[in-house]
């Protein structure tokens, strides 16, 4: 299906190479023979009907799916810059650190707004005032949060709206300075304004981290994705710059899904 | 439109319906739960307020009588007795300390023998009568006798207690002079008397270089006979007139009732009578004011017998030695020195004390209220005066709590924590059913398993020798604040451990997933998410847990001792081993015997309001965490 599509344009250095992957639950299948090479500093979408397995290929890639008893990868391999995340020998701490992940509900701790974007330095047992506070201020920066909560950052994080919450939830996950970034139907409880919000700060990130994003909205994969993946049924029906899907869409699915037709 | 012609609607509804019957079925059983907790603290509040009214009274009478007069007097020659009392201990102590090993011997060879004659008692009685009795013995039958009673001799000698200070020639030697022992004879073995008689002449000879002491101390007994004469002379007289003042009560109450009953009668004639009757009630008024003058003319013996009394003391701390070589005298030693400047002290506040004490201040309501509060005596029924002070119960409830708190705490969070977060799915189903479990024990079931099993075995094991570090040991008494804390712990535990699981439970999964995601371990996730997330919920556990700890009753009165009096924390955490007394207890214990509407009955009331209002604090408080915690 998708190996005889012509390869896009430029070729891009890929930094995650998903090759072959199956996974199932229990007995019952998910996904089915993914391939695919998602580029590096491009923001690729994931889209397709709900349970077509786009959120569980996501959660294949910082391996969260493990915290699911039963959910395992049947056959394939996935490949960030070059190396087998599914070996035994990989540490999956370390992995997670490098591969942040924006959930769909935002999940700020019950603790400060400080608190939560320093977790991860303090999980690594970086206890110092000044780099806390640097990698803080950074962080929250780059979630384009700084200047709406510079002033209560020892407030509880659960008074932030809904939409500061998840842009809090994205510095808490970039406070790691992970490669790549995921994120699963970021804006689906956002009301518009916070949704456009969030969508200019992907095009910002994106000059630094790879990001790889689920969402339902195929608006929201026009305006932000580089590359869009076409899903259903667990299998990849079609990959490509997401101009291109949208506009001539190879695969009839496809074309089904993006005039509105199914899903 | 009249109103007998409007025709309903077709779409209102019509009569009684079954949903409203349902529905109104509800709303009363809410409704009579709330009605039956009004009236629950309606009937406490009249039943316990009633009582600062009466224990005023109690203490005017107290002043008026004079008894307090005379415990002014009193508290002075108690004080006496006590310290004469820690001083002859200690010296007690110093010999039967230098005496140890004569003193474990004798003992140790009396238990043995001792523990032969119980085992052996019956049989052996039974020959001894049937000798005695002048009945012509059966030879026959007292062959079986002596038969039976070598069979008991056998087996009472097989398990004798341990002699670990006897040597073991001795100890085979006392277990052959029991063995061959006549029937009749009553004197006791030779090893016996012959270790008691060694034990005498030890004492005798480490008497010797104490007599000084001996001889400070008796003096210092000698020196309270006076005030003690004088102090149970006036006791005679005071009781006598607090007794006319009590009868006369009595006669003023009959009084104002005919009267109130004469406002209300329904016939003049009747009211006639009612009111005669009132006259001659009246007419035995109780005089005072006689007594009263007679026991102020004691003032000057009392300050005399005070001035006496201190003069023969003075010298009391410098004819105590340096220090005694025995750790046990010299701790006594110790208390005693201590104790002895405050003595002192209110010797010589007595004579104006004594002075100015007056008969006619009057007793103001919030006196009667501050004694309740801040009263360290709770005593009742005596012949003398009741006092109803809080202090010894409140602190006894609070420092059982405290024990149990400090054991069910760990026991139940750490529970919890390990089940909700760390437990495979075996040991879940294992561990939450047993600790449930906990619940369906009866607590007068655990009381008397408190009492046999714990109480014992604690005090057994701190007789040992090598655990005398432990502050407290060996424990004196069974039952202390300790077993009923550990008691009151397991009660709790279960409490504790359900809402602590529930609480961790209720945190979103969310937080572990984003925690997990942003690369933290499993035990990370835990400590540093979870549990935190949890933690008002957990607070919540606890303090339910602790009103149910200070609501216990059944455990506290079987197990804690019930000893009135604030434990004596001179011996640091050595007070938790001690007996006491507790909120719930009091009332379980002494409602059913004191009669209805004494100032007694409605003490106990305002203990039950004390407690409620604790209790409701504690839960209330809870009630906030657990609204806190709620994600």
């Amino acid at each position: 299906m998708v190996t005889d599509l012509p390869p896009p344009a430029a070729p891009l250095p890929a930094a995650i190479r998903i090759a072959d992957l199956c996974f199932a639950y229990h007995a019952k299948p998910a996904l089915q023979q993914i391939t695919l090479d998602l580029p590096a500093h491009q923001i690729t979408a994931l889209i397709g009907p709900s349970g077509c397995g786009k959120s569980t290929l996501l959660r294949c890639i910082n391996r969260i799916n493990d915290r699911i008893p039963g959910a395992r990868i049947t056959a394939g391999s996935i490949h960030i810059h070059g190396i087998d995340i599914n070996r035994p020998d990989i540490d999956l701490q370390e992995l997670r650190r490098r591969v942040g992940m924006v959930f769909q509900k935002s999940n700020p701790f019950p603790k400060s707004i400080y608190e939560n974007v320093v977790f991860s330095l303090r999980l690594s047992g970086i206890h110092k005032r000044s780099e806390l506070d640097a990698t803080a201020e950074t962080a929250l920066h780059a979630a384009a949060l700084w200047d709406e909560v510079k002033d209560r950052l020892h407030t509880r994080a659960l008074g932030l709206s809904g939409g500061q919450q998840q842009r809090l939830c994205i510095a808490r996950a970039i406070a790691s300075q992970p490669d790549i970034l995921l994120m699963d139907e970021p804006c689906a409880a956002l009301d518009p304004i916070a949704t456009l919000k969030i969508e200019e700060l992907l095009h910002q990130l994106k000059k630094q981290y790879t990001i790889v994003i689920v969402t339902h909205s195929m608006a929201q994969a026009t305006r932000c994705a580089d590359h869009t993946a076409f899903m259903d049924l667990g299998r990849l029906i079609e990959f490509r710059p997401t101009l291109q899907l949208f506009n001539t869409p190879h695969h009839p699915q496809t074309l089904a899904y993006v005039t509105g037709s199914f899903g | 439109m009249s109103k007998t012609d409007e025709v309903p609607h077709r779409f209102s509804k019509q009569g009684f319906s079954l949903e409203k019957a349902i529905r109104f079925f509800f709303a009363s059983n809410a409704g009579l739960t709330i009605v039956i907790l009004v009236l629950i603290i309606a009937f406490l509040l009249k039943e316990g307020l009633g009582f600062f009214p009466g224990y005023r009274r109690e203490l005017e009478v107290y002043r008026i009588a004079g008894l307090e007069f005379v415990d002014l007097s009193r508290s002075n020659l108690t004080a006496h007795e006590q310290l004469s009392s820690v001083l002859n201990r200690a010296y007690f102590a110093q010999i039967n300390g230098l005496c140890a090993s004569e003193l474990k011997r004798s003992q140790e060879a009396a238990a043995v023998f001792n523990a032969y004659s119980e085992r052996s008692a019956a049989t052996h009685d039974l020959i001894v009568s049937n000798l005695d009795a002048g009945i012509a013995p059966d030879s026959e039958m007292l062959a079986t006798l002596r038969q039976n009673h070598a069979a008991s001799t056998r087996k009472a000698l097989a398990e004798l207690p341990a002699t670990p200070h006897l040597t073991r020639a001795e100890r085979a030697a006392l277990i052959q002079s029991i063995a061959t022992r006549e029937v009749s004879s009553k004197d006791d073995p030779p090893l016996v008397t012959a270790l008691a008689a060694q034990y005498a002449a030890a004492q005798q000879t480490h008497a010797e270089p104490l007599a000084g002491l001996r001889g400070t101390l008796d003096a210092f007994d000698a020196a309270g006979t006076d005030l003690s004469a004088l102090v149970s002379e006036m006791t005679v007289a005071v009781t006598a007139t607090k007794e006319a003042i009590q009868a006369g009560d009595v006669l003023e109450k009959n009084r104002t009732t005919l009267v109130a009953a004469a406002a209300h009668a329904k016939t003049p004639a009747a009211r006639e009578k009612l009111l005669a009757d009132a006259q001659t009630s009246l007419a035995a008024k109780t005089d005072i004011d006689g007594p009263m003058q007679a026991l102020m003319l004691r003032k000057p013996a009392c300050i005399a017998a005070h001035a006496d009394l201190r003069q023969a003391c003075a010298g009391i701390l410098d004819g105590l030695p340096a220090a005694l070589s025995q750790p046990e005298a010299e701790r006594l030693l110790r208390v005693a020195r201590k104790a002895i400047p405050a003595f002192m002290a209110n010797l010589e506040q007595a004579p104006q004390r004594i002075g100015q004490w007056r008969h006619d201040t009057p007793v103001p309501l919030t006196a009667a209220i501050g004694s309740f509060l801040t009263g360290k005596d709770w005593v009742t029924g005596g012949e003398w005066q009741d006092f109803y002070g809080i202090l010894p119960l409140l602190v006894g409830s609070l420092m059982i709590s405290l024990v149990a708190l400090c054991l069910a705490i760990p026991a139940g969070v750490g529970a919890a924590i390990y089940v909700n977060q760390f437990a495979s799915r075996l040991e879940q189903a294992v561990i939450k059913p047993v600790i449930e479990f906990i619940q369906a024990i009866p607590s007068v079931v655990l009381g008397f398993i408190g009492i046999l099993v714990f109480g014992s075995v604690l005090r057994d094991i701190s007789q040992f020798d090598s655990l005398a570090w432990v502050p407290g040991f060996p424990i004196e008494e069974r039952l202390n604040i300790f077993t009923a804390g550990c008691l009151l712990a397991l009660m709790s535990i279960p409490t504790i451990f359900t809402l602590a699981e529930d609480a961790l439970n209720n945190v979103p999964a969310a937080y572990a997933e984003a925690s997990d995601a942003l690369g933290a371990s499993r035990i990370q996730t835990s400590f540093r998410v979870i549990i935190p997330a949890a933690f008002s919920g957990i607070l919540a556990a606890v303090l339910l847990g602790l009103g149910r700890v200070i609501g216990e009753t059944m455990v506290v009165l079987l197990v804690a001792g019930n000893r009135i009096k604030i434990p004596d924390f001179s011996s640091g955490i050595g007070a938790f081993l001690q007996p006491s007394h507790t909120l719930t207890g009091i009332i379980a214990q002494e409602l059913g015997e004191v009669p209805l509407g004494s100032v007694h009955y409605r003490a106990l009331f305002v203990v039950g309001i004390l407690l409620f209002a604790i209790v409701l604090g504690i839960n209330a408080t809870a009630h906030k965490f657990v609204s806190r915690s709620r994600h």
